[in-house]
């Protein structure tokens, strides 16, 4: 892994990344002890007042501080969007080495599957889901899972047909060694770096759609302060209170870039010599 | 990727509003933005504001509430009598032709409001009292009544009472309303359903020299921003319900005006007694007091409003010592206690999405219920299916307003009040036995001040039961360009878009 690291460090991209994220998490673990304000706590006497040295990010028409409800917020928005990614992504792995080892019709099964999925337009999909299933986080979830999966188990598919053919597994193969050893303890470290950057990017996209969620009311319900909710909050006071709107804009803005970075710098690291 | 549509969209209005502006020195049609569309044009298959408001400008009705909302006012009824007992109410109808140019006829007006009176009808029970009818003559009508209802005379004046030509609607069944004639102001000439509904002024319409314009096309915007970009690019000369926050900018803006008034409305937070805890009464008293209405009306209605005392608007024979709930979360949190609430509970609220002073008058009861130990979950719910889903009782605590579409509190106290009768006391099932009693006896005194009485301890009986959070009674507010005088809304909500002229 030591190789791995140090390419990582040396690229300016993926320490970026890594420090913008870090820098969220700081403010999420700092803010609740030394804010002075409480994220859901109404002051109609302070609303509406525009950024200044008391009020970072200005405050909303509840008289809430919106620095502190973004940050809050934050927990939400990272919560969502890595539990969309990465659940999804193990489900989708485990399907594309299935459909990759065995072939056949075990593969044409779970393509075709996949095919289906991947037909309909993803907010098509996803808006379906939780229209039917109704608002709520965990029907978001339920939603994500779903729908996520399908271009992890494209991508690890291809990456297993190559490698199962290679000399080193088809040794595996003649060693009795369980297909379950193999395609885990063998193929899987080989046909995963690909997918690991794509979940990346997936990040990224992923960010905006449970805030677009949230936007159109399918996703987190009020008052929690998830970055979506607090735009569409906010439509009414844009113009006159434009804080509203831009300093959520900024922080989805934010966390897309550093994923974003983070992704290259990942793979500018993963990839492979030569 | 928002940021770019909302780039879009303001481009866009751009592009439309320059042509737009080009456009509007010829024709003098009123262009008004509205958030709700119509559902219908049957006048009595309809309850939502949006299908009354529109009915409103195509139909007459024989008597309607003048602009003060305290009286009634010739309609398409000249002149009228009423018997002593209240049994017999005689009509003269005036000169009037439909805008296909045939007169309005007795014989019109019976079959109207038979039709209204029907099984089919959802507001049956507002004319079937009406047992007889008997035409003399071309002009006039006189309808009987078997025993005593005060509200006969006073329900004429509702959209529902609207007269129907007879012989084109029994011609053409339902599908006359999908291009419907009636003797109003306005004649409907095309409703894209969801988009907009065009109109053309009458050119049979009994009040000479109106309408001011020749038309009026009601655009349905759903966002009230949207509607104020509307506004000031020039692509509606009026728009309904700005949102209460930009009223200021708004009034500042050269060449742009604003009005409110406070109509016959009232929100309130209804709930469902059927589950507990909110089948004990000193729990829904409590919620009462744990609501601090000035508050929600600074900073919800940005002043725009009244506190309620209850879900009754203040009108006709309103008690005007009655006091709201006083904001108290001690003693809330105290009459919790007694009720073996002492840490309080969780419940859910559903709230019309669509609705942006509702979403915030709902974050605000989520943290000032929060202070008294009564956790609540939101559940954002399209407003079309709101009504379904209270009604069939799936619900705690629900956000909802009512507006009264007539002068007489008769109307309203039945909805919310009175179980069973026209919605179990508006889908709380509440029910006050007491309460029934006086509703009965209500409608068969006379008006005066022992039918005042009546109502006055209805109301009481009604706060003290507290089937609602009692919250407030905003204000409808508009906004217009300058050269367009005369709007107003009245007390009953709707507006006569006839009156409305173009000052140059």
């Amino acid at each position: 892994m030591t190789p791995l690291i140090r390419r990582f460090v040396r690229s300016p991209a993926g320490i970026g990344g890594l420090a913008m994220l870090l820098a969220l998490a700081a403010a999420v673990v700092v803010t609740p002890l030394i804010s002075p304000y409480d994220p859901y706590a109404l002051d109609f006497g302070n609303a509406l007042m525009p950024p200044d040295a008391a009020h970072w990010f200005g405050t909303d028409n509840f008289g809430r501080d919106i620095f502190t409800r973004i940050v809050a917020g934050a927990v939400y928005d990272l919560r969502l969007a890595t539990t969309c990614v990465f659940g999804p992504m193990i489900l989708g792995i485990l399907i594309g080495l299935c459909a990759g080892y065995y072939g056949g019709w075990v593969d044409d099964a779970l393509m075709r599957i996949t095919d289906i999925v991947w037909a309909f337009p993803f907010y098509v999909l996803v808006l379906t889901i939780v229209g039917v299933l109704g608002p709520g986080e965990g029907n978001l979830y339920i939603a994500f899972f779903m729908v996520n999966w399908i271009g992890y188990a494209r991508i690890v598919r291809g990456e297993t047909q190559i490698i199962r053919r290679l000399e080193y597994v088809q040794a595996l193969t003649i060693l009795r060694f369980g297909p379950a050893r193999t395609m885990l303890r063998h193929i899987l470290p080989n046909a995963v770096t690909p997918a690991v950057v794509y979940s990346m990017s997936d990040l990224v996209l992923t960010v905006q759609a449970v805030a677009a969620l949230s936007f159109f009311g399918l996703g987190v319900q009020p008052p929690a302060p998830e970055w979506g909710l607090l735009i569409v909050e906010s439509v009414d006071y844009m113009r006159d209170a434009p804080w509203m709107t831009i300093f959520p804009g900024l922080a989805i803005a934010w966390v897309g870039v550093a994923f974003a970075l983070l992704g290259e710098g990942l793979a500018t690291a993963m990839k492979p010599k030569g | 990727m928002r940021v770019r549509m909302k780039a879009f969209l303001l481009a866009g209005c751009l592009a439309v509003s320059s042509l737009a502006l080009s456009a509007a020195s010829e024709a003098r049609t009123l262009r008004v933005a509205m958030g709700t569309d119509a559902v219908s044009f049957d006048p009595i298959a309809t309850s939502d504001n949006g299908s009354i408001w529109t009915q409103l400008l195509i139909y007459d009705t024989l008597i309607r509430p003048d602009k003060t909302g305290t009286g009634l006012e010739p309609g398409l009824a000249e002149s009228w009598t009423v018997s002593d007992d209240g049994l017999t109410l005689t009509f003269q109808l005036r000169d009037a032709k439909f805008s296909d140019g045939t007169p309005v006829t007795p014989q019109d007006v019976e079959y109207s409001l038979r039709r209204a009176a029907s099984e089919k009808s959802d507001w049956g029970r507002f004319f079937r009292p009406i047992t007889g009818y008997e035409i003399r003559g071309d002009h006039e009508i006189v309808m009987t009544l078997e025993k005593p209802f005060t509200p006969a005379f006073n329900n004429l004046a509702l959209f529902s009472a609207a007269i129907l030509p007879k012989a084109k609607l029994e011609a053409e069944g339902d599908a006359f309303f999908e291009h419907p004639v009636g003797s109003g102001p306005f004649v409907l000439k095309e409703w894209s359903r969801g988009s907009k509904i065009v109109l053309a002024a009458n050119p049979n319409y009994w009040q000479p020299g109106k309408p001011g314009v020749e038309g009026a096309e009601l655009d349905i915007v759903a966002e009230g921003s949207a509607r104020v970009i509307k506004l000031e690019a020039g692509e509606s000369d009026l728009i309904l319900d700005p949102p209460l926050n930009q009223m200021k900018t708004l009034d500042d803006k050269d060449g742009i005006s604003v009005g409110q008034v406070v109509p016959y409305r009232s929100d309130f937070v209804m709930l469902n007694t059927t589950k507990p805890p909110f089948d004990q009464e000193k729990v829904r008293q409590a919620l009462n007091y744990a609501v601090d209405k000035d508050a929600l009306i600074k900073g919800v209605l940005y002043g725009a409003g009244k506190v309620a005392a209850t879900a009754m608007p203040v009108m006709a024979y309103a008690d005007p010592a009655l006091e709201p709930y006083p904001y108290d979360p001690a003693k809330a949190k105290a009459m919790l206690a007694e009720a073996g609430l002492a840490d309080g509970f969780s419940t859910t609220m559903l709230v019309n999405s669509s609705n942006a002073a509702h979403r915030n008058a709902a974050v605000a009861l989520q943290a000032m219920l929060g202070a008294v130990g009564v956790k609540i979950e939101i559940q954002m719910i399209e407003g079309g299916t709101m009504w379904e889903t209270t009604k069939a009782g799936n619900y705690e605590m629900a956000l909802s307003y009512a507006t009264s579409d007539t002068i007489d509190p008769d109307q309203l106290i039945g909805f919310l009040a009175v179980n069973p009768e026209r919605a179990n006391a508006y889908h709380t099932q509440w029910k006050n036995e007491r309460l029934n009693a006086l509703y009965l006896e209500e409608r068969s005194t006379i008006n005066g001040e022992k039918r005042g009485q009546q109502f006055q301890e209805m109301v009481r009986l009604f706060r003290e039961g507290a089937p609602d959070i009692f919250l407030f009674h905003p204000a409808s507010a508009w906004a217009v360009h300058d050269d367009v005088k005369g709007f107003e809304i009245l007390p009953t909500s709707n507006f006569r878009l006839e009156d409305v002229t173009f000052a140059d």
